[in-house]
């Protein structure tokens, strides 16, 4: 019996606010919803890292939430997914560079599925969680690395410029 | 030989039917919220995916502890079904209770302990009330043990329903359903107890939960002696009800649970202790 | 057989006199070997008496019975007038009076002083190994305290001085000189409580001082009234002799009113509680083990003539009352030794309620209750002297932690609080016994069955609430080491807590053959009718009771051996990972919840003292 196939009929979700306007966490409870229902897939929203496997963050890293994101994300037993849900999540999106502000997710920890949009729409989020427990039935138990421990930034205002270095970092993601 | 033919099976594959109960349960509330719901399996997915996660814990006293309260549970299980002392089983029930409090309290996590004080609250909401329906059982039998309750022709529903509805009323504790699962409370500790459970060890937990589910029912089936459609039909309904009532309520506070059970369920018990033992 | 019971009585007082005299090196050797001589002779006795053993005394021992008695009543006095105590003078008065008269007008009955039974040597077993432990823990104890070197002396002394007062007071049958016995126990009472000479001890011990004396009067009173009925001797047994005769109630409510006061229940509970303020070795030793099972002893040797008489209906109503009440009361107390106190208060009454109830089966619960309690209690009541004096910890709430500074003390007292809830414990048998045999007594007189049955079960309830509050403090902690090693504590804390926790878990695993050949002999010779105790395979039947052994075995791998085991578990390969807090990295202080039960004391104190009233009515009627 392969017990890997069995992590993608049920996902457990942990879904963390790190700071954002709060669109999408409406839209994420959209989909517990009657409309959207992804408990037809299996899915829970634990809200308790210790039982959970995918990881949804929305809103941008600040300052504040840093390292409560990484000591969550630490606290959630491999293996894990996490999707980084919105703009804001992927790479700062409106609140890029401001003074309380971090930057994108993947910053500080691996994020493995990328959902666009302000806010993200359900059928989005449902569709990167789809892609996700893709990703999920692959992994193993080892331990991740960032992608900033990986690869040294190149530094403007402070943080990672997507755009220049997401041919390089592509093989690493894969 | 075949006496014990059901018990025993009941008892090896408890796991496995209260994991469909569960399953089961998960649809029929899904339904009523016009969801689709997850599939009748899923908690055996789960099961098999938390097997497969990475071990963690937060101290071995902890870990074990989760695993013997699911060892106790069943053993409980056990004595309730093949036909125990039902004063016993109140008790054994409380004991494997006290590991997962235990559990709770031993670890220096704030939900934890929340959860573990909120849960030995509700060993006081429950646990009188049910003594109290074992005494009314022993006062029309003449015995405590369940193996008479199981073979008795009079079903007991007619004698005392009022004990019945008691039952009804702390059953919610004691699954831990809406308006009474402050020990649990999802959105408010996130599991209370089981919080610092994962993988391996959170599968005892869960699945202790199994067990819970046949453990109130077979109590409920109780009240039907050896009437075996009665008593299905009372699972049946007891089911359903709880269904309804963790999908209509909203969840009340500790203290107007322990206001609740022992204002309500605890008084319908005695009164039913008082007429039963006046007939 | 007369030399070993003068050797219970005597050798106690003679070690007494010379601990008072002897140094320090000498008297612990003295202390130790004692305690092993007097649990001998004791063990040695239990087995040897089957038949009751009558046995009488010189003519002159009755003179200095009565001097005695005259004496110490003016040595209240004294405590009165010196104290300005007028509660105390009041009863010392009434007292003095009362013995007067009754010792002029009484008729010099031929009648034997001394009855030694199966239930006394039962009692002697509890008291002499019980208090021997107690006093090995004490050589140390006392030595911490802040007191001259003769008071240590003195108060080592007043401990063997007790345990012959005691050995005497349950070997008594005549109640003149049960009276001077029980007033004995009354005085080291009060000298105990007041040890430590400031306020509240001296207060407390006054207060413990005019309860008991009620207690005295009680016992005077009753002796008036056998004497004034004209039932000729007045002792234990010519009483139960005349168990039908008209007007023989009211000498029954007001012996068993003083066992109720002895035994702390409501509205006299006051006494027992304020008893805390002494050092831990007294508390243990009054109110754990010892002096409050006067009050079980009292109520056992009377159940044959109490049995479904209106007052023993009374007082089974008064202390499933007092069940309640003091669980309940016990919620809101934070000092460690208060818990016990409440908690020894409610199993006393559950014992109580079980001796009047008087069928053979309760009688058993409550001689299981008896012995499993006070062996618990006492461990746990050690385990508080262990906390003041090593730990420096008095409040519960301060606990936290204790189980990474202190793992054994904490581990010992989780299963201490184990052992008095939960199968397959004694104190579990005994309730479990309670609440079937309530049932079946439901069945008979109806209401105040079933209203028992709720206090009991609701008390249970309560009390398992209360254990799980200070377990829960108990076996916190952060992490784990690889080697847990277990604290110093010296040899005489850690020697004693060995032998106790082995006492309750052998006693635990020997149930069945203890339940056979130790409580059933003990039963059927109390209320004069055999217990029948058989093994048929894997249960056992008390009468028309039947317990699972195999349940109970398993329970008993899944209970203690649990506990102990989850302790020293270790998962090697498993990744440890911190505690979910919100990801943040908060230093939390831990403590237990409390519940303000404290409005309620007064209502139970007046519903207590209806209670009392309620009993001389009765018995009037």
């Amino acid at each position: 019996m392969n017990l890997a196939s069995y992590r993608k009929k049920s996902p457990w979700i942990l879904h963390f606010n790190a700071g954002g306007c709060n669109g999408c966490d409406i839209e994420i409870l959209a989909c517990l919803g009657p409309k959207y229902d992804i408990e037809r897939f299996g899915m829970i929203n634990t809200g308790n890292p210790k039982q959970s496997d995918i990881l949804l963050i929305t809103g941008p890293v600040t300052k504040r939430t840093r390292e409560r994101l990484v000591e969550i994300y630490a606290q959630m037993p491999e293996p894990k997914v996490v999707i980084s849900c919105g703009a804001c999540a992927s790479t700062g999106g409106v609140f890029r560079g401001m003074y309380n502000c971090e930057g994108g997710v993947d910053q500080f920890i691996p994020v493995d599925v990328y959902v666009c949009g302000c806010g993200t729409r359900p059928e989005q989020i449902i569709d990167g969680v789809v892609q996700a427990l893709g990703i999920l039935e692959k992994k193993t138990k080892a331990l991740e690395e960032s992608v900033k421990l990986k690869k040294e930034a190149w530094q403007e205002d402070g943080q990672l410029n997507r755009r220049n270095i997401a041919d390089e970092i592509k093989p690493l993601l894969a | 030989m075949n006496e014990y033919l059901i018990p025993v099976l009941l008892i090896v594959l408890a796991p496995v039917i209260g994991g469909l109960v569960y399953g089961f349960d998960r649809i029929v509330k899904a339904r009523m919220q016009r969801r689709i719901g997850p599939p009748l399996l899923q908690p055996f997915y789960d099961f098999l995916k938390l097997a497969d996660k990475r071990q963690m814990m937060v101290h071995s006293t902890h870990a074990f502890l989760g695993i013997m309260h699911f060892v106790s549970l069943w053993f409980a299980l056990a004595v309730l079904l093949l036909g125990g002392d039902l004063i016993l089983v109140i008790f054994l029930h409380l004991l494997s209770t006290s590991l997962l409090i235990l559990a709770g309290y031993s670890t220096r996590s704030v939900f934890s302990h929340l959860g573990a004080n909120r849960m030995a609250i509700s060993v006081l909401a429950y646990e009188p009330v049910l003594i109290i329906i074992a005494v009314s059982i022993f006062m029309i039998n003449g015995s405590f043990d369940t193996s008479v309750v199981f073979a008795s022709d009079q079903p007991l529903l007619y004698k005392m329903p009022l004990a019945f509805i008691a039952l009804l009323l702390i059953l919610p504790i004691k699954l831990k359903k809406s308006p009474f699962d402050v020990a649990e409370a999802h959105q408010e500790i996130t599991g209370g107890v089981e919080i610092e459970y994962s993988g391996l060890f959170f599968e005892a937990v869960y699945t202790a939960k199994w067990l819970d589910y046949i453990f109130c029912y077979t109590l409920v089936f109780l009240f039907a002696g050896s009437n075996i459609l009665l008593g299905i039909g009372l699972v049946v309904f007891t089911f359903f009800y709880l269904a309804a009532l963790d999908n209509s309520t909203a969840r009340v506070n500790y203290k107007q649970m322990l206001r609740f059970s022992l204002g309500v369920a605890f008084t319908l018990a005695f009164i039913n202790l008082l007429i039963n033992s006046l007939i | 057989m007369n030399f070993y019971l003068s050797g219970l009585y005597f050798l106690p007082l003679l070690i007494g006199g010379i601990l008072l005299i002897a140094p320090a090196a000498i008297s612990r050797i003295i202390v130790i070997l004692s305690s092993i001589l007097l649990s001998a002779l004791a063990l040695y006795v239990f087995i040897h008496v089957n038949e009751p053993l009558y046995f009488t005394v010189p003519h002159y021992v009755n003179e200095i019975v009565a001097g005695a008695d005259i004496l110490m009543l003016l040595y209240f006095g004294w405590v009165a007038i010196q104290k300005k105590s007028w509660l105390v003078g009041v009863m010392s008065i009434v007292q003095l009076a009362g013995l007067l008269y009754l010792l002029k007008n009484l008729p010099a009955g031929e009648s034997m002083p001394f009855m030694v039974d199966k239930l006394s040597t039962f009692m002697f077993l509890l008291i002499n190994i019980i208090s021997g432990i107690i006093a090995i823990f004490t050589l140390r104890y006392i030595e911490e305290e802040n007191c001259s070197a003769f008071r240590k002396k003195f108060f080592l002394a007043l401990l063997f001085f007790f345990i012959g007062a005691m050995n005497l007071v349950v070997s008594a049958d005549n109640l003149e000189y049960f009276f001077l016995f029980f007033e004995l126990t009354t005085l080291a009472s009060f000298l105990f409580i007041g040890f430590r000479k400031d306020e509240v001890s001296v207060k407390n011990a006054l207060t413990a001082l005019w309860m008991n004396q009620v207690g005295g009067i009680a016992i005077l009173a009753a002796i008036f009234f056998i004497a004034y009925n004209g039932y000729g001797e007045i002792t234990f047994s010519n009483l139960l002799a005349h168990a039908n005769a008209e007007g023989i109630l009211l000498p029954l409510a007001l012996l068993s009113i003083a066992a109720l006061i002895k035994g702390a229940q409501l509205p006299f509970s006051k006494w027992l509680l304020g008893a805390m303020v002494a050092p831990t070795p007294v508390s243990a030793l009054l109110h754990s083990s010892t002096m409050v099972k006067i009050a079980p002893f009292i109520i056992l040797r009377l159940s044959p003539a109490l049995k479904d008489t209106p007052v023993a209906m009374v007082i089974i109503g008064l202390t499933g009352f007092v069940f309640i009440a003091s669980a309940i009361s016990a919620l809101s107390q934070d000092n460690f030794k208060r818990i016990l106190a409440h908690s020894t208060i409610a199993l006393l009454a559950l014992m109580i309620m079980m001796g009047a109830v008087g069928t053979p089966v309760t009688v058993v619960a409550s001689l299981v209750l008896v012995l499993f309690h006070g062996i618990s209690k006492c461990m746990l009541f050690l385990n508080a002297g262990v906390l003041e004096r090593v730990f420096h910890l008095k409040q519960s709430s301060d606990m936290d932690r204790l189980g990474e500074s202190g793992p054994f003390t904490a581990l010992v007292m989780t299963i201490g609080f184990m052992s008095l809830l939960l199968p397959p414990f004694g104190a579990f048998i005994g309730k479990w016994l309670s609440i079937e045999t309530l049932g079946a007594l439901a069945t008979d007189k109806r209401l105040l069955g079933a209203l028992v049955i709720v206090a009991v079960a609701g008390g249970g309830a309560v009390l398992s609430l209360l254990y799980f509050k200070v377990m829960g403090l108990l076996i916190n902690r952060s992490g784990e080491k690889d080697h847990i090693k277990f604290e110093k504590t010296g040899p005489y804390y850690a020697g004693t807590i060995y032998i106790l926790l082995g006492l309750v878990l052998a006693t635990m695993a020997g149930l069945p053959l203890l339940l056979t050949y130790y409580f059933a002999p003990v039963a059927s010779a109390t209320i004069g009718q055999p217990v029948p105790v058989l093994t048929e395979g894997w249960n056992l039947f008390i009468g028309t009771m039947r317990i699972p052994l195999l349940p109970m075995l398993i329970a008993f791998f899944l209970l203690p051996v649990t506990v102990v085991v989850a302790m020293f578990i270790r998962f090697r390969q498993v990744d440890r990972a911190k505690e979910y807090m919100c990801g943040e990295k908060v230093n939390y202080a831990f403590s237990s919840f409390y519940f303000s039960t404290d409005r309620a004391i007064p209502y139970f104190s007046a519903a207590g003292i209806l209670f009392f009233i309620a009993l001389i009515m009765v018995a009037l009627i």
